[in-house]
């Protein structure tokens, strides 16, 4: 795409330099040079070729609070992603964490090879090769491998009893889902790091796995998974005749009708915890309320919000796998300081990757408050 | 099968053991076949799983990490830390689908050129028979 | 940095016909030459002849050549000299990648077509690393002007000896309570039958007198720290319970000691025996009593009579068994290895009755038995009679693959010859029979000395002893005479076992203590087997002697001298260059998890608050020995492996495949 196409797509045209998406921007704090306003006044003033050699194209989060509160509507969140995708063209590319290892394995799932990724369903767990519903498992297999005890970079984390106790959640309520081998990466990290091929790629493999399976509901758990099946294959592969839902959404359907129900005292380990809104699912799917309704109805719970949350909430620091830094430690060190500052023995997450991340920052450092996912926490108080 | 595959393998040799243990077999005008393409690194416990799996990304039909003898490592321990990182990797291309028979690390050291030859056209022979890895990223 | 235009030169070698042979050097030139970056390639008959080195210099000069590609033999083999080559025509001698096209390559494939591509392959991705090299920093440490040597033999005296008159500090440290080793043992050397003990003697009391050289005898290396110039040294003395000051060594002690002559002298291989307050050797340096610990009644019952007798003996009030292990802690620029070997066991061959017989002897007990200094004082009886037959056997755990051992001891055949010598200097109407495979007379002075030993009507027989069986008094030492082709069988009164030379036991010990490797046959691994014999992989560490593989009194001296040298010639540089091939934190980047920490073996990374609250790793360059294991424990590549950035290595995985 050429700048002028890009600033026509993002509408960055509209920008009135007003600095608000910069002072919104948890990077900017953090790095001052960082400035998501300078990076579209220079696109708007010619010097295309400056943003994308420089780094700090890389450090954007597309956390999307800059573009929540924009009064001109920017698409700042594509604006980037079409810079990176020139920037890629060029062969600049961000610092990627872990030597990459994440962006390769995505890759690689573009090829034609047989995985083995379904090694974590076990005898109790109910699953189909066809069926209605399909469970988007996405990367915990490999975030297990990487982030699990003994694993490349151990945060101690069982990121496959997630996918586990989604299968129990839903065989709870009925619903025996699919659940594929041959499902790949979403490539949500491929298509916000610039390589929209490399996306459309997996994305053409996973519908096609989708609808093999004859299923018509998608239920996905991993945000960014979310928003990736449910916003981005239709807006670069074409309307897909396929509903696209968050556990989330389900399990707070099932709350109101009456049929979920919790263990009386289910939660003895945590009496008061606090939500941390994912970026994917709170300003970019707008599901807020939805998780604080399922926490608020376990017995035993108190739910209290930090101060920073839903469309104010921060960023856990780290996106796409790149520039995970210092900059991304201050970033969630405070978040995690937010969260034991309202008194919660826990900060509930939804999202595997924030899960990762928030763990990494209490690597060696001086921070108590426990991290415990929210599908997690409904699959062990579930009555 | 595979009449006429000839398997690209990517080694990883560490400078003071298997490296110098490469030298010998060539000293000593071992035979062993072409198809591996040795990269130096001052120790195995350099080789980062990125290195694999970008070989593998790259067309590699095998990589092979050769270090030090357990108790031989130039740096201590860098061998052992590798063994346990490689112990990962081939879970992780397990699951990739790239198979786990693919990836190999061996210990040679300086001394064992003969030893290096009989490596090197053993998982040659081994990765032969898997055939070619499904090819490319067509990207 | 950045902005500069990349130009590489690409020289591939012939080596004569080794490469040239096997690759077709031509293709491989043309192959490479549209690569991107490349400006120049061409081929040589021998790049690293001066001719060869002088053509890149030139190229550097005349072209701006700014990296140097050599495809040639292994960079272990000269990637220091063209890193001179280039460094002399101004450029940063990190800037030269060696693509490995004889020992990876032109040596091991056959096939022109198969290898020619293989090199093709091999030399872009040395372009491709060459393409992404940066020029590196050596920086400069210090030396401390003090060598350790460890082993005091012959090797060990002789290498502290040369350090210390060249004006250098010597700590050296010997386990046993005398200097000397095995070479004090023996009685008369070959071929030129000086008294061992006359030529060993005055270098030993010179150790003991230079003024640069301090003796820590009856101890033991424990640990090592450190790198070359600034090693950390400690070392463990072990309690003597005798007052190295006050004692006389005038031995009223071990006269007095209730155990005399009831323990086994290891200095006379358990040919003699000793107190336990005892001085191996008459002439042991320092020459001071040392009361064994594990014999002695006071120190392992609490009870010697009603006191200890030695104490009451000691006039000089010299006894202190209060004494208690001290650990001594020392700054070393240099390390000189010479621990020696340990006597092939001939029990491993039971069918020579080595230790089922009296009469069948090692060499290195027969030494004792026909020395002077020995426990009969030179007299060879046998049963109280002179041995009418003495029968020698060559190659006893030697060339001997059964026993685990192809290599050749070197010494046999040569002590064999003097030691059958010396009983027919001492019973000259003894019949001497000599059973060997091949004699190895290689050395000066060594096939004349043969010579003259068959003069004196020594019998040869061709052929290796199968057996040794009791007949009667007499032995039965049977073999087949290989030359008539006929079996053979001697009687012998007496039979000498020619035992070699092996590693010493505790070989693994002292290579984890150091660092350094060993070849497979067992002994300490030199850097280089022609051009670096001295050295080993570790820089700073030397070694000498028979700790290095077997060798002769000559060669091990002269060895000795070779580590001396190369340690004297580090310190009196001064200083040495660090590591440049080291990790390298980007203190942005860094979020201070400590990973790189808990990765690294030296402690070169260490968290630092770089601000309030916020912790950034920083490595000691003199510590990092450049491994790579902070950099892979990283997650956020906040660490760089200079030399092998992950960049440089992938863009070799993509040109390799």
């Amino acid at each position: 795409m050429s700048l002028e196409e890009i600033i026509k797509d993002t509408k960055a045209y509209y920008c009135l330099g007003c600095g608000v998406c910069t002072s919104s921007c948890p990077v900017a704090r953090v790095i001052p040079s960082f400035s998501p306003r300078l990076l579209v006044e220079k696109a708007l003033f010619g010097f295309g070729d400056e943003i994308i050699s420089d780094k700090d194209l890389w450090s954007c989060l597309i956390c999307g609070r800059c573009a929540s509160r924009c009064p001109s509507g920017v698409d700042y969140l594509n604006f980037v992603r079409e810079m990176r995708m020139e920037a890629l063209s060029k062969g600049k590319e961000g610092l990627l964490a872990h030597d990459g290892i994440l962006n390769t394995i995505m890759e690689l799932q573009s090829l034609n090879l047989k995985q083995d990724r379904n090694f974590w369903i076990t005898d109790d767990l109910e699953v189909a090769d066809a069926g209605e519903y399909f469970y988007f498992v996405g990367c915990l297999p490999y975030f297990d491998l990487v982030f699990g005890e003994g694993g490349l970079c151990d945060v101690g984390i069982r990121s496959i009893e997630r996918a586990r106790n989604t299968v129990r959640i839903l065989n709870k309520i009925g619903i025996k889902p699919v659940v594929s081998n041959n499902e790949r990466c979403c490539g949500h990290d491929l298509l916000w790091n610039g390589d929209l091929e490399g996306f459309k790629r997996l994305a053409e493999l996973n519908l096609k796995t989708i609808k093999e399976s004859g299923a018509k509901k998608v239920i996905c758990v991993c945000p960014e998974g979310y928003v990736t099946l449910k916003r981005d294959y239709p807006r670069f592969l074409g309307e897909q005749d396929i509903e696209v839902i968050q556990l989330c959404q389900i399990l707070a359907d099932e709350l109101r009708e009456g049929k979920l129900k919790f263990l009386e005292n289910a939660s003895v380990d945590y009496k008061k915890v606090t939500f941390h809104d994912p970026c994917s699912l709170g300003r970019i799917a707008e599901i807020y309320e939805e998780p604080r309704e399922i926490i608020s109805s376990i017995p035993g719970i108190e739910l209290v919000e930090m101060e920073r949350n839903r469309v104010d909430a921060v960023c856990c620091g780290t996106s796409g796998w790149v520039n995970c830094s210092g900059c991304s430690k201050k970033i969630q060190t405070e978040r995690l300081k937010e969260a034991e500052e309202t008194g919660a023995d826990a900060l509930i997450t939804a999202c595997p990757k924030c899960e990762i991340h928030l763990n990494c920052a209490k690597y060696n450092a001086d921070l108590k408050i426990r991290i415990k996912d929210i599908t997690d926490l409904v699959a062990e108080s579930l009555a | 099968m595979n009449k006429g595959f000839e398997p690209n393998i990517v080694g990883f040799a560490c400078n003071w053991c298997s490296y110098a243990g490469a030298d010998l077999a060539g000293t000593s005008r071992i035979k062993y076949p072409p198809n591996i393409k040795i990269i130096r690194v001052m120790c195995t416990g350099r080789v980062t799983p990125a290195f694999i799996l970008k070989s593998f990304q790259n067309g590699a039909d095998g990589v092979l990490v050769a270090g030090c003898h357990p108790g031989d490592c130039h740096y201590i321990a860098g061998n052992l830390k590798c063994e346990k990182i490689m112990d990962v990797v081939k879970r992780l291309v397990g699951i990739l689908g790239i198979g786990k028979e693919r990836l190999r690390l061996e210990w040679v050291s300086a001394s064992e050129g003969g030893r290096f030859a009989d490596v090197v056209t053993e998982f040659t022979e081994q990765v032969r028979e898997l055939g070619p890895l499904s090819g490319k990223s067509q990207g | 940095m950045e902005s500069e235009e990349i130009k590489i030169g690409v020289y591939v070698c012939h080596c004569g016909i080794n490469i040239g042979s096997t690759v077709d050097v031509e293709q491989v030139r043309d192959s490479v030459s549209e690569l991107p970056n490349v400006s120049i390639s061409r081929d040589f008959k021998y790049m690293c002849s001066d001719p060869g080195q002088a053509l890149i210099r030139k190229d550097i000069e005349e072209r701006g050549l700014n990296r140097v590609v050599v495809a040639a033999c292994s960079p272990r083999m000269h990637e220091p000299t063209f890193r001179k080559t280039i460094q002399q025509a101004g450029l940063n001698p990190y800037c030269v990648e060696i693509a490995n096209i004889r020992e990876q390559c032109s040596w091991v494939h056959e096939d022109k077509a198969d290898a020619t591509d293989k090199a093709v392959k091999l030399v872009c991705s040395a372009v491709a690393k060459a393409s992404l090299l940066e020029p590196l920093e050596e920086k400069e440490v210090e030396i401390a002007p003090r060598a350790l040597v460890i082993g005091a033999g012959i090797a060990g005296i002789q290498a502290s000896l040369d350090i210390a008159d060249a004006g250098f500090q010597v700590y050296l440290v010997e386990r046993e309570p005398s200097i000397g080793g095995h070479m004090a043992q023996l009685d008369k050397t070959f071929p030129t039958l000086d008294c061992s003990a006359c030529i060993m003697t005055p270098k030993m009391v010179e150790v003991e007198r230079h003024p640069n050289i301090e003796l820590l005898t009856y101890s033991k290396v424990i640990e090592v720290g450190g790198y070359i110039g600034n090693f950390n040294v400690k070392v463990k003395k072990k309690p003597r319970y005798i007052n190295m000051d006050r004692c006389t060594g005038c031995g009223l002690c071990a006269e007095a000691c209730r155990l005399k002559g009831r323990i086994t002298s290891e200095f006379d291989v358990g040919m003699g025996k000793r107190s336990a307050s005892y001085i191996p050797f008459p002439y042991a340096v320092p020459s001071k009593y040392t009361i064994d610990a594990e014999h002695c009644l006071f120190l392992t019952k609490g009870k010697c009579g009603k006191s200890p007798a030695c104490k009451d003996a000691c006039t000089a009030d010299a006894v202190e068994f209060e004494q208690k292990e001290e650990i001594v802690e020392l700054d070393i620029g240099t390390i000189v290895v010479a621990t020696g070997f340990d006597l092939f066991d001939a029990t491993e061959k039971p069918e020579y009755g080595y230790g089922l017989y009296d009469n069948v002897l090692s060499g290195l007990e027969f030494e004792r038995l026909v020395s002077s200094s020995g426990p009969t004082q030179g007299k060879i009886a046998i049963g109280g009679k002179d041995p009418k037959d003495v029968v020698f056997v060559q190659c006893v755990g030697s060339r001997d693959k059964s026993v685990g051992n192809e290599y050749c001891s070197r010494v046999c055949c040569m002590y064999t010859a003097k030691q059958a010598y010396l009983i027919h200097e001492k019973l000259p109407d003894a019949r001497l029979t000599i059973f060997y495979i091949d004699i190895r007379a290689f050395g000066k002075g060594f096939e004349e000395f043969y010579d003259r030993v068959r003069e004196e009507g020594v019998r040869y027989i061709r052929g290796n002893v199968s057996e040794i069986i009791k007949k009667g008094d007499r032995l039965l030492v049977m073999a087949e005479d290989t030359l008539l082709g006929e079996p053979i069988d001697v009687e012998a009164d007496l039979v000498v076992l020619a035992t070699g030379i092996v590693p010493r036991a505790d070989v693994r010990e002292l290579m984890n203590l150091l660092k350094i490797s060993q070849s497979p046959d067992g002994f300490l691994l030199e850097a280089h087997p022609k051009l670096r014999p001295v050295d080993t992989a570790s820089d700073g560490i030397y070694i000498a002697g028979c700790c290095q593989g077997p060798k002769d009194i000559p060669d091990t001296v002269a060895q000795a001298k070779g580590a001396a040298s190369s340690a004297m010639t580090k310190m009196s540089q001064g200083k040495v260059k660090v590591e440049a091939i080291i990790a390298s934190v980007d203190p942005f980047i860094c979020r201070g998890c400590g990973r790189c920490v808990e990765a690294c073996e030296y402690g070169a990374p260490e968290l630092q608050e770089a601000e309030p609250g916020i912790l950034v790793s920083e490595v000691n360059d003199s510590l990092c020995k450049g491994c790579g294991a902070c950099a892979v424990a990283c997650p956020c590549r906040a660490i760089s492996m200079k030399h092998f950035k992950n960049e440089q290595i992938f863009s070799q995985i993509e040109a390799v495949i």
